[in-house]
C-alpha cells in the first residue's frame, strides 16, 4: 500500500541536531525510532509529516544505564534487548514480563518501549510496568529539560504531554530501598500476538505496600490508589482479596468494542488482579528467602 | 495389501526445493515490465443502494491516470452455477464494498489517488443483513429478476423471494417416523461467517494484446474454469476460448477462495478496454476479507427423533443459508448440504430444506467443508444432547447409527465401501474415550468430546480431469495437468502415480503449474477430488503411455504384448529372461530394426477422467432419484481439552482424527492435511469472530482482530489415524481428504465443553470469552 | 543553525548490502523496505500477506535481526546489512532448510521465506532452543496450510544436532 505524499528525512547524527531539527518543524516533523506504530499509520491515511526524523543514529538513546539507584532506559531500547538485558529482568521483572507479551519478535526487534508510550494507545503493554515504579519521562528539547512523572504523561487516548518541541530521551525509575517483586498480566485473546484487552501490573514491596496500575479499561492507564490503600499493611487474605476485586468496579471503566464486553473485560481484570497480586507475593516471598 | 514403490511412501514434495529457497513465484511476484499498469478499485459505501450516477472527471485529471471503466463499460453477468453477479456493479450495488469502478494507472499511487476521487451518488436502499428477515414476507428483493437468470438445471430459485435456490429431501415418511419415536428433541444452532485467510492475497495481471489474445496471470484454483467464465462473460467484446489464455503460478493457499472467479475477471475486462498492457490487481488484506468469497452462515433447526435403544428414527433439518449478494457459487453449497445434511448415519426417513438466501453481506462461497463443517455442527451436538437424555455413551450410539456400505443415502443412492466403523474404534481407542481425567488445577476441568464427520465432493456430475504425459529422450517425464498444486501436495502425488505405472522415479516427474494453453482440461481443485479425479487421468495416461511402449516393442521385436512388464525404467519379458530394453532408448526415436528403419516414435500417453455414474437428475420436490455425489469420505475424531473456568480459556490437550483416505498415497502429506486442518477448524471455533457493523460494513478485516491462530496456539498433540478401505474406483484405492480434517471440529469441542463444564453452547465462535460468561451465568443461577 | 530543509520532488539514491552484496536503489523517502526489495531490486521472497505488520510475510534479517519489512521505510536501512531467503539459498541449501525439505514441512510455500528467516535467527542465537523458545520465534509467522507442527518438528531436528551459524 503506498504511501500517498512523500515527506523529507532526515537522521541526525546528534541530539543536539536532532533537537534543532524539532525546534524548526515542531508538529510537522515526526520522530521516527522503531517505526512499527508509525508506518501503519501512514499507511491507513494518517497525515503524512512535512519531515521524518530518524533519531536511530542517536548511540546515547540505545543505554540501559544502573547508576545507584536510577535505572534508566534509553528510549531507543527495543523490546528485544528489554528481554535480554539482565538488569532489566533483575531490577525491573514487571517491564521484563510485560516485553515478553508485545507483539511478536519480528516486532519486539525494532519496538522500543518508550515509542509505546508515545503512542499511547489505549492497550499498551508499557504503561502498567512504569506506572507502579513511578516513572520519569526524560524529556528535551532545544533551550529545556524536564523530567515527568509518568502519571502525568498520559493525557487520552493516543495523546501524551510532550510538547511539539521535545525528544523522549528515556525513561527511568527509582528502584525501591526495600525488596520488591512485580506481576503484569495480559487479557489477549489467544497466546499468539495480541493487543491487550484489558491489563494488570502489581507491586509488592516488602513493607506490605502494594501499588496497582490497571491498563487498556479506559482511554489512559492508571494506578489505583484507592485500591493500594485497602491492601496497604493487610494480610493478603481470600476475603481481602475478593474485597479488592470488588472495588475495581468503581476504578475502571472499560467498554464493549470489537475486542471484548465490558462485562468480560470487568470480570477478568478482576481475575487478572488476584493472580496478579498472587504472583507478585509470591515472587516477593522467594527474594525475601 | 500390494506393496508398491513409490505409493504410499513419504516423498518428498516436488516443488519443495522451490519453496525452501524462495525461487517459487506467486502472481505477485512475476514482473511485467515497465509497461505494467495498476487498476485500484472504488468501492460501495452502502450495503444496498441504487447507483445514481458515477463522476469520473477529477480522476481522469490525475497525472498518469490512463482510464476509469464503470460498470456501464462491462453490462455482462457471470456466475459459476447461476449468473447472478457483475463484474462492476450495474444499477445498484448489493454489499458494503463492492466494486463500483477502477482506476487505471502507470503508478499504484496514481491510481489510488484517482480512485479517491471518483465519486459515486447513491440512493439507498432497505438492506437486509439476516437471512431469516430476508424471507419474511414484505423484505426488499435483493435480485428482482432473479427468475431472468441462467442456472444449471438442479438448481430451483423461487421468483419474487430472495430463495436463489431451495433443495429439498423428501425420504420416507417422518411424521409418521416421529410419532413412532420414544424421544424427539428440537432445537436451532447458529454458525456465523468466516473468511479463508491464505496468506498470499488473490493477485491477478491481465493482458489484451493487440493480436487479440487475452493472458491472465492469477492466483487461482480453477485456471480452465476461471478461462470458461471470462470467455463466456466477455463473449460480447470478441472473446472466445481459445483467445482466453490462464496461467496459474504458485498459490498462495486457497481453501475454496481462489476456485471459481472473483475479482480475477475485473483485471480481465479492464485488460481489454487498454489492450497492449499488462494490467495488475493485488488485493489488500482488508479487501481480501470483504471482497471475495466468505463461507456462509447458517442458522439450522434440527429435528431428530430416536427409538429409546439410540436408534434414528427420522430426521427433518431446515437450514437457511446467509449466502450475501450474489450466490452464483455459494448456492451449491447450499445444494451439496442440503442433499448431505443426515451425516453419516443410516436415516430412513428424512426431511430437508436447504434454503439459499440472498443478503447484503459479502458473497458466499467455496471454503474448504463446502457447508459440511456448519451443518455438522449442530448435528453431532444434537446427536449428543439424544444420548444423554437416553443415557446412551456419545460413542455407542454413534457406533449404532453409523452408515455403512450399502446403506441407503438421503437422496435413495447407496452408500459407498468405507471404514467408518473403524474410524470410530480407532478415534476412541486414541482418546482413551471412557476415561474421565480431572485436571491438577483446582481451577481447571478437563472434558472429552467425539464427532463423526463425511464429506461428498460437490461437483457438476460432468466434472473431469484430463492429462497428457510426456516421455522425453532420457525416460524423464513431463505430466501436463491442470489441476492446482494449493499446498496439498497435488504435484507430488501425481508424480507418484505416473511413476509407479511407469516404474519411473518420481524425483525423474516434473509436474508443474499450469497454463490453460498447454495443459489439458481439469474442471477445478475444489472438493478434495482432484487426487481421485485427477489422479485416475494421469494414471489412465500413463497406462495409455505404457500401453503405446508394448505396442510399440511388441511389434518392433515381435514378442506378445502381454508377456511384457516394465522394471526399473526399462521393459522385459517373462518370457525372454534376456529381453531388457531401457526406455530411454526409444522414448522419443522410436525403436531401430535391423534393415536401419525406425518403429514407432515419440510416446505421448493421454487420460481422460469423467464419472459417468453421477447423474443430478432427480424429483425436484423429494430429490429422490439421482446419484448426484460420487462417494463420501468418512471419519471420526475425538478430543480432550481443559477449560480455565475462572478465564473461559481453553487448551487442547490432544485431539485425534482418523479418516479413511481409502489409500494414503502419501502419508506425509495426508498428515499435514490433518494437522493443517485440525488447526484451522479449531480456529474457527476459538479465535475467528466476524463482526458487522450497522451498515453492513465489515469491522475487523485485519490479522488484528480476525486472528488465526500462531504456533503458540496449537494443540499440545494431534494424532492424524487413517483407514484405508479401498475406494474402488480411485487411483490405487485412494479417495480425497484435504477437507474433512476441518469439519468435524466445531461440535467436538462443543461436546467436550459440555462434558467438562455441563453448558451447552449451540452458537459459533466458542471463545473464552462466551465460555466464561456462560461458567458466571451458569454460577449465578445455581447459587 | 540548522537550515530548514527544502521541500523537493525526492528521488534519492542510498546503498545498503543485500545478501552480501553492495547494492544501490534510488527512492522516494516514503517508500516502503518491502517494496523496494521486491519492484526494485528483483528479491521477491519477501512477500506483502497483510501490509501492517501482522503476518509476517514480509520478513527479512536487519543486521541479523528479524524485522517486518512491510513497516520499515527504505531510507532507514542506508548502510546496513539486510539477508532474505535469497541470501540463505547462496551456498546451498542451509540445514534448515534442508530439513523443512525433508520433512516435508511446508504447504503452499508462501509463509516459508518468513519462517525460515525467523528460525534461522532463532538457532543463530541460541542453538538448543526449548519447544516454547521455537514457538516463540516463529509466533509472529502465520501460516494458515500446515498447522506449525512440521514446521517445530524440523526446527527441533535441526536444533538436536550440532548446529553451525548460518550468515
Amino acid at each position: 500500500m503506498p504511501i500517498p505524499h512523500d515527506f523529507e528525512y532526515a537522521k541526525p547524527s546528534s541530539v543536539d541536531e536532532a533537537l534543532d531539527l524539532l525546534s524548526e518543524y515542531g508538529k510537522n516533523a515526526k520522530v521516527l525510532a522503531g517505526g512499527t506504530d508509525l508506518a501503519n499509520l501512514l499507511k491507513q491515511g494518517f497525515p503524512v509529516p512535512e519531515l521524518m526524523i530518524d533519531i536511530k543514529g542517536l548511540a546515547e538513546l540505545y543505554q540501559i544505564k544502573l547508576t545507584g539507584d536510577e535505572l534508566f532506559i534509553g528510549s531507543l531500547v527495543t523490546f528485544t534487548t528489554i528481554i535480554k538485558s539482565d538488569i532489566i529482568k533483575k531490577k525491573f521483572n514487571i517491564l521484563w514480563d510485560a516485553a515478553h507479551l508485545v507483539a511478536s519478535n519480528g516486532v519486539r526487534n525494532r519496538a522500543t518501549m518508550v515509542g509505546n508510550i508515545c503512542s499511547a494507545v489505549a492497550c499498551m503493554d508499557s504503561a502498567a510496568p512504569l506506572l507502579v515504579h513511578d516513572a520519569f519521562i526524560h524529556l528535551k528539547s532545544k533551550n529545556n529539560e524536564r523530567k515527568l512523572p509518568v502519571a502525568q504523561w498520559f493525557v487520552d487516548n493516543r495523546k501524551t504531554a510532550i510538547n511539539e518541541d521535545e525528544l523522549v530521551m528515556g525513561v527511568s525509575i527509582q528502584l525501591p530501598k526495600q525488596k520488591y517483586a512485580g506481576s503484569y498480566q495480559k487479557l489477549m485473546r489467544y497466546s499468539g500476538e495480541d493487543l491487550s484487552q484489558a491489563n494488570v501490573g502489581v507491586l509488592a514491596l516488602e513493607d506490605s505496600s502494594f501499588r496497582v496500575a490497571f491498563g487498556s479499561v479506559g482511554p489512559i492507564p492508571k494506578r489505583s490508589l484507592k485500591i493500594e490503600h485497602f491492601l496497604d499493611q493487610k494480610e493478603i487474605t481470600a476475603a481481602v482479596i475478593e474485597e479488592a476485586k470488588a472495588m475495581i468496579e468503581t476504578v475502571i471503566a472499560p467498554i464493549t468494542d470489537v475486542r471484548a464486553t465490558k462485562e468480560y473485560r470487568m470480570h477478568m481484570t478482576k481475575v487478572m488482579f488476584e493472580r496478579g497480586l498472587k504472583e507478585a507475593i509470591e515472587r516477593l516471598n522467594l527474594l525475601k528467602n | 495389501m500390494k506393496n508398491y514403490k513409490y505409493i504410499g511412501k513419504p516423498i518428498v514434495k516436488v516443488d519443495g526445493k522451490d519453496k525452501v529457497t524462495g525461487a517459487a513465484l506467486y502472481t505477485d511476484d512475476i514482473d511485467f515490465g515497465p509497461d505494467l499498469l495498476y487498476a485500484e478499485i472504488v468501492e460501495s459505501v452502502h450495503a444496498h443502494a441504487m447507483i445514481i450516477g458515477i463522476e469520473t472527471e477529477e480522476a481522469l485529471k490525475v497525472p498518469e491516470v490512463l482510464a476509469v471503466v464503470t460498470g456501464k463499460d462491462f453490462p455482462y453477468t457471470f456466475g459459476l452455477y447461476m449468473k447472478d453477479r457483475f463484474i462492476f456493479a450495474q444499477d445498484r450495488v448489493r454489499f458494503y464494498g463492492e466494486q463500483i469502478a477502477a482506476v487505471v494507472a502507470r503508478t499504484p499511487k496514481a491510481a489510488k489517488m484517482g480512485a479517491e476521487l471518483v465519486r459515486v451518488h447513491y440512493k439507498p436502499l432497505p438492506k437486509v443483513t439476516s437471512q431469516l428477515d430476508a424471507i419474511k414476507e414484505d423484505c426488499e428483493l435483493l435480485h428482482p429478476d432473479l427468475e431472468n437468470y441462467p442456472h444449471v438445471p438442479w438448481f430451483f430459485p423461487k421468483a419474487h423471494t430472495n430463495i436463489a435456490h431451495q433443495r429439498k429431501i423428501r425420504k420416507g415418511d417422518v411424521d409418521k417416523a416421529f410419532a413412532e419415536s420414544d424421544y424427539v428433541l428440537e432445537d436451532e444452532y447458529f454458525v456465523p461467517r468466516y473468511s479463508h485467510c491464505a496468506i498470499e492475497p488473490h493477485a491477478c495481471v491481465a493482458k489484451y494484446d493487440l493480436s487479440g489474445r487475452l493472458t491472465v496471470w492469477a492466483s487461482s484454483q480453477s485456471p480452465h474454469t476461471q478461462r470458461h467464465l471470462f470467455a463466456e462473460a466477455l463473449a460480447p467484446l470478441g472473446i472466445r476460448h481459445n483467445d482466453v489464455r490462464v496461467i496459474a503460478p504458485y498459490v498462495g493457499g486457497g481453501f475454496g477462495s481462489k476456485a471459481g472467479v472473483t475479482m480475477e475477471i475485473m483485471a480481465a475486462a479492464i485488460a481489454i478496454k487498454t489492450p497492449g498492457h499488462p494490467v495488475k490487481i493485488m488485493w489488500s488484506r482488508e479487501r481480501e476479507f470483504y471482497n471475495t468469497y466468505q463461507r456462509l452462515g447458517v442458522v439450522t433447526k434440527l429435528k431428530m427423533g430416536v427409538s429409546k435403544d439410540g436408534k434414528i428414527k427420522a430426521l427433518k433439518h431446515d437450514l437457511y443459508w446467509d449466502a450475501g449478494a450474489y450466490v452464483e457459487y455459494g448456492a451449491n453449497v447450499v445444494n451439496a448440504v442440503g442433499l448431505s445434511a443426515i451425516g453419516p448415519y443410516k436415516v430412513d426417513n428424512v426431511w430437508i430444506d436447504s434454503y439459499c438466501i440472498y443478503t447484503n453481506l459479502p458473497p458466499g462461497g467455496p471454503y474448504r467443508g463446502f457447508g459440511y463443517s456448519e451443518f455438522l455442527f449442530g448435528l453431532e451436538i444434537h446427536i449428543n444432547r439424544i444420548a444423554k437424555h437416553l443415557n446412551i455413551d456419545p460413542v455407542e450410539i454413534r457406533r449404532i447409527n453409523g452408515i455403512k456400505e450399502g446403506d441407503k443415502l438421503a437422496y435413495g443412492a447407496s452408500m459407498n465401501p468405507s471404514g467408518l466403523h473403524q474410524a470410530i474404534d480407532k478415534a476412541a481407542e486414541a482418546i482413551e474415550w471412557g476415561k474421565k481425567e480431572v485436571s491438577t488445577d483446582p481451577k481447571k476441568v478437563i472434558g472429552k468430546g467425539f464427532s463423526l464427520f463425511w464429506k461428498a465432493p460437490a461437483m457438476p456430475p460432468n466434472a473431469s480431469s484430463s492429462c497428457f504425459l510426456k516421455l522425453n529422450e532420457d525416460a524423464s517425464v513431463n505430466v501436463m495437468i491442470s489441476g492446482m498444486d494449493i499446498g496439498q501436495g497435488l504435484l507430488t502425488v501425481m508424480a507418484q502415480i505416473a511413476g509407479e505405472v511407469l516404474t519411473i522415479d518420481p524425483s525423474k516427474i516434473r509436474v508443474e503449474n499450469p497454463d490453460t494453453d498447454r495443459n489439458p482440461y481439469e474442471w477445478q481443485t475444489v472438493a478434495s477430488h482432484v487426487t481421485w479425479s485427477c489422479g485416475n487421468a494421469v494414471k489412465k495416461a500413463a497406462l495409455d503411455a505404457k500401453e503405446q511402449i508394448f505396442e510399440m516393442v511388441s511389434k518392433a521385436r515381435f514378442i506378445p504384448k502381454d508377456t511384457l512388464y516394465l522394471e526399473d525404467e526399462t521393459v522385459k519379458s517373462t518370457q525372454h529372461a534376456y529381453f531388457n530394453l531401457p526406455l530411454k532408448d526409444f522414448m522419443i526415436t522410436g525403436i531401430p530394426m535391423e534393415d536401419g528403419s525406425f518403429k514407432g516414435g515419440p510416446i505421448l500417453g493421454r487420460g481422460v477422467f469423467m464419472p459417468e455414474f453421477t447423474s443430478t437428475k432427480a424429483d425436484p420436490e423429494t430429490s429422490q432419484g439421482g446419484h448426484p455425489n460420487v462417494h463420501y469420505t468418512v471419519g471420526a475424531a475425538g478430543i480432550k481439552l481443559e477449560i480455565d473456568t475462572e478465564t473461559g480459556k481453553i487448551k487442547i490437550l490432544k485431539i485425534v482424527e482418523a479418516i479413511d483416505a481409502g489409500k494414503v498415497l502419501n502419508p506425509s502429506l495426508a498428515e499435514g492435511q490433518i494437522i493443517g486442518g485440525v488447526l484451522q477448524g479449531i480456529s474457527t471455533v476459538l479465535y475467528e469472530d466476524m463482526r458487522f457493523d450497522q451498515r453492513g460494513k465489515m469491522l475487523n478485516p485485519n490479522f488484528t482482530d480476525y486472528k488465526i491462530p500462531t504456533a503458540l496456539d496449537i494443540p499440545d498433540e494431534t494424532v492424524p489415524i487413517f483407514v484405508e478401505v479401498e475406494q474402488p474406483d480411485g487411483p490405487f484405492g485412494a479417495r480425497g481428504i484435504g477437507e474433512h480434517p476441518m469439519v468435524p471440529i466445531a461440535p467436538l469441542i462443543a461436546n467436550a465443553i459440555f462434558d467438562a463444564t455441563g453448558i451447552r453452547i449451540k452458537s459459533l465462535p466458542i471463545t473464552a470469552e462466551k465460555i466464561c460468561l456462560a461458567l458466571l451465568e451458569k454460577n449465578k443461577e445455581e447459587k | 543553525m540548522v537550515k530548514k530543509l527544502k521541500k523537493t520532488n525526492n528521488m534519492k539514491k542510498i546503498s545498503f548490502t543485500l545478501n552480501g552484496e553492495l547494492r544501490y536503489v534510488t527512492i522516494d523517502n516514503s517508500d516502503i523496505l518491502l517494496e523496494v526489495l521486491r519492484e526494485k531490486l528483483g528479491v521477491k521472497s519477501p512477500k506483502c500477506g497483510c501490509d501492517n505488520g501482522d503476518c509476517g510475510a514480509c520478513t527479512i534479517l536487519l543486521n541479523g535481526k528479524s524485522v517486518r519489512s512491510c513497516l520499515i521505510f527504505a531510507a532507514e536501512v542506508e548502510g546496513q546489512e539486510i539477508t532474505t531467503l535469497e541470501g540463505i539459498s547462496k551456498n546451498g541449501l542451509s540445514p534448515l532448510q534442508k530439513e523443512f525439505l525433508a520433512q516435508n514441512s511446508f504447504q503452499c510455500g508462501f509463509c516459508a521465506p518468513g519462517v525460515i528467516l525467523a528460525s534461522t535467527e532463532l538457532l543463530n542465537n541460541n542453538p538448543h532452543p526449548s519447544l516454547l523458545q521455537i514457538k516463540e520465534a516463529i509466533a509472529g509467522n502465520l501460516c494458515r496450510c500446515t498447522g506449525y507442527t512440521p514446521i517445530i518438528k524440523a526446527i527441533q531436528t535441526v536444533a538436536d544436532r550440532n548446529y553451525e551459524k548460518t550468515v
